[in-house]
């Protein structure tokens, strides 16, 4: 009987409750976006902000100082100041793999360039790295990544080059990005072909003759360099299976106390410190999680980048919970205005149900029970726009949806209904306030 | 005495209690009064009514009609004086326990009709039963085709003449079987067909031997029923 009350009153005042649910409906729809948008927006502005570089770069505990002069390396190269190639895929298995947004490695080989077809030469450096590379690991073998994802605002005018699979061994480097800068001086666009020959003493690589796929921008001293797959710096060093550095960009948190007292030395935390830290996404401890994981490697953070990262992503989140709270809120007294309107008009039928002998809770469970399901509907709706709300966003700002967590659903739905019973609470007091006597008889 | 057990008791002094002669009490007011702050809405009224009593109620406007209805019907509680109700003590029960024996022993008729506007005919009368015990269809609609709304059980009140309207108010009234039928002026907003019509089912309830209180102002009705109080400024006369 309750229940067909409940069902039949719902369509009572249908313009009030349609009003509510909206009112409702918008507030959830808030909820939902900020909700949609700081959960994976987290994740996708730290992505986004990985897009300005690297946040850590891994180089062997031995390098000396190198000595570049206008991008070309005057200090040869030896075996113990370099890194295994094979050992990279090892920072994709620490702790916080999943933190890690991609790496590149780099090999700078120094060589003398003659364009085809022309007289003369010129001296440039060859960086190798990874532009998209498979690199395999244990529960991922087709696993890629390079620079195109820790820098994605690399611009190439024509076409990346053609990176050889790992596992094709005989196969070779045919193409190369040319910086704008060096293309300009060498003259050269793409399309054409180079013929690469190493310099530096004790080098005995054959020259390599390679085609320009594309001329890269990156603001950056790539500019003034050839860019190839990390193989053709591989073979011009004669350095086969190493690395000189690895740029690594990963998704971290604020520094904090903690994480500077364990900057300045992890032997000064206490074991729960430690470990607290330890399990924490900074950047140090993930740094430090990559030098555990590689033998002889030194990681360092790129201090500016990876704290002022943490702390905008933090402040924006921040600032999405104020901004729902106050949504919520504005709702909840929404609502409490509709709802006392409501129950002021249907005084009488209050009166009439009380003087049936109705309890006062079963009145009360008939209005909050409809306040309820009006709360329901409009969390309904507002889930909906608000996933509608949080793609736009998502497509707007980052270029990509937003992948909401079906969880939301869920929370906000609850959040709106509290929204309208907590709205309810105040006016509900008049039901109990209210004396039939008042209401039943042509006097009131 | 709890109110439930002094139900109980009344329940089995209703089996022992079978001679018509000495008929049951239903309202045995004695020097009741009410008064809002300095206005003496009610002094020392007493009264009584045995089962199948039909008792009207009469006095100009404002000479206490409705208080009284109020407190023998429990909305409403007596500043002094006391009040049996089928052998309950009324005068002091807390609110909570007026609305028990309220559901149990009262039914209601009101001047305007005062039905949920969203329930049905049927399910207003429904209503009643689910805040007594328990809704049940068929007895409602029994109750709707003993005053002639059967043809219309299904219909909203706004579909509802006002005569037919009150008629679905009588039904619900005595759905439950109550020991008294209190109604406040229940002609008052009616023309002269649908006041027949409610009046004669009232005159047909009596002869069934419920016991009907009725608060009019009209002479005619008055004379229907069996005694007559007259009210004067809070006074019986
Ligand atoms: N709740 C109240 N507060 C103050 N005065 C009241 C209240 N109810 C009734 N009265 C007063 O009591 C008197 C009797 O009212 P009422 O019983 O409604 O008269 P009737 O029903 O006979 O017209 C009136 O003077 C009225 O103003
Ligand atoms: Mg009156």
């Amino acid at each position: 009987m309750l229940l067909r009350m409940l069902w039949q009153s719902l369509f009572e005042g249908r313009r009030r409750k349609a009003l509510a649910a909206l009112t409702v409906a918008l507030s959830a729809t808030l909820v939902t976006t900020l909700f949609a948008l700081s959960v994976d927006v987290g994740d996708k502005m730290a992505r986004e902000m990985k897009s300005y570089g690297s946040n850590i770069r891994v180089t062997p505990k031995s390098e000396t100082m190198s000595l570049v002069v206008g991008g070309v390396d005057y200090n040869p190269l030896k075996d113990k100041e370099t890194l295994a190639e094979s050992d990279l895929w090892k920072i994709k298995d620490i702790f916080w793999r999943n933190n890690i947004v991609g790496l590149a490695p780099r090999l700078t080989a120094p060589v003398t360039v003659q364009v085809g077809g022309r007289d003369g030469a010129g001296k440039a450096s060859v960086i190798g790295t990874y532009f998209d590379q498979r690199v395999p690991l244990p529960d991922d073998a087709q696993y890629r990544t390079g620079v195109r994802t820790i820098n994605p605002f690399w611009e190439v005018a024509g076409a990346w080059p053609t990176e050889p699979d790992p596992d094709d061994t005989a196969a070779q480097v045919e193409t190369v990005l040319v910086g704008a800068a060096l293309a300009e001086r060498l003259g050269v666009a793409a399309g054409d072909r180079l013929t690469l020959a190493p310099r530096g003493e004790g080098v005995t690589a054959d020259p390599r003759s390679v085609t320009v796929s594309g001329v890269l921008r990156t603001g950056g001293p790539e500019d003034n360099a050839i860019v190839a797959p990390l193989a053709l710096a591989q073979a011009l060093t004669g350095l086969a299976g190493r690395v000189q550095a690895v740029d690594v960009s990963a998704l971290t948190i604020p520094e904090n106390e903690l994480s500077s007292k364990a900057r300045r030395d992890t032997g000064d935390l206490t074991a729960e410190q430690y470990d607290s830290w330890y399990c924490s996404a900074y950047v140090s401890s993930i740094a430090h999680q990559i030098e555990e994981a590689i033998v002889n490697a030194a990681a360092r953070p790129v201090w500016q980048v990876a704290a002022g990262e943490g702390a905008v992503i933090g402040r924006i989140q921040t600032l999405l919970l104020v901004v729902s709270l106050a949504a919520v809120a504005a709702a909840a007294m929404g609502v409490s205005a509709l709802m006392n309107t409501t129950i002021l008009e249907r005084a009488r039928e209050i009166g009439l149900m009380k003087a049936l002998g109705a309890a006062g809770w079963e009145i009360h469970a008939l209005f909050l029970g409809e306040a309820g399901l009006v709360g329901l509907i409009g969390g309904a709706f507002g889930v909906l726009c608000g996933w509608g709300v949080a793609q736009a966003v998502g497509w707007g700002v980052f270029g990509s949806g937003v992948d909401m967590p079906l969880i939301t659903i869920p929370i906000v739905l609850v959040i709106s209904v509290l929204t309208v019973l907590v709205g309810s609470i105040l006016p509900a007091r008049t039901i109990t306030r209210l004396h039939p006597v008042e209401v039943l008889h042509g006097r009131a | 005495m709890a109110p439930m057990d002094q139900l109980a008791v009344a329940r089995t002094r209703d089996a022992a209690d079978a001679t018509p002669d000495a008929r049951r009490e239903v309202i045995g007011a004695e020097g009741l009064g009410r008064r809002f702050g300095t206005v003496e809405a009610l002094v020392d009224v007493t009264f009584t009514v045995r089962q199948g009593d039909f008792l009207a109620i009469m006095g100009p406007s404002g000479s206490g009609k409705t208080t009284l209805l109020n407190i023998l019907s429990l909305l409403d509680a007596p500043t002094s004086g006391s009040c049996r109700l089928d052998g309950i003590e009324t005068a002091t029960l807390s609110e909570a326990d007026r609305v028990v024996i309220r559901r149990e022993k009262v039914g209601l008729v009101f001047q305007t009709f005062h039905l949920i506007p969203y329930l049905s005919a049927v399910e207003n009368v429904m209503l009643a039963q689910h805040y007594h015990s328990i809704a049940d269809r068929d007895e409602a609609f029994a109750a709707l085709e003993r005053v002639g709304m059967g043809h219309r059980a299904d219909h909203l009140p706004s579909q509802l003449s006002g005569g037919e309207q009150q008629r679905v108010c009588i039904a619900r009234a005595l759905i439950n079987a109550p020991a008294l039928i209190l109604a406040d002026e229940p002609t008052g907003n009616l023309d002269a067909d649908n006041e027949a019509r409610v009046m004669d089912l009232l005159d047909s309830l009596r002869h069934e031997g419920r016991t009907i209180v009725l608060v009019t102002h009209n002479p005619e009705l008055g004379a229907r029923a069996d005694s007559i109080l007259r009210l004067q400024h809070g006074r019986a006369v």
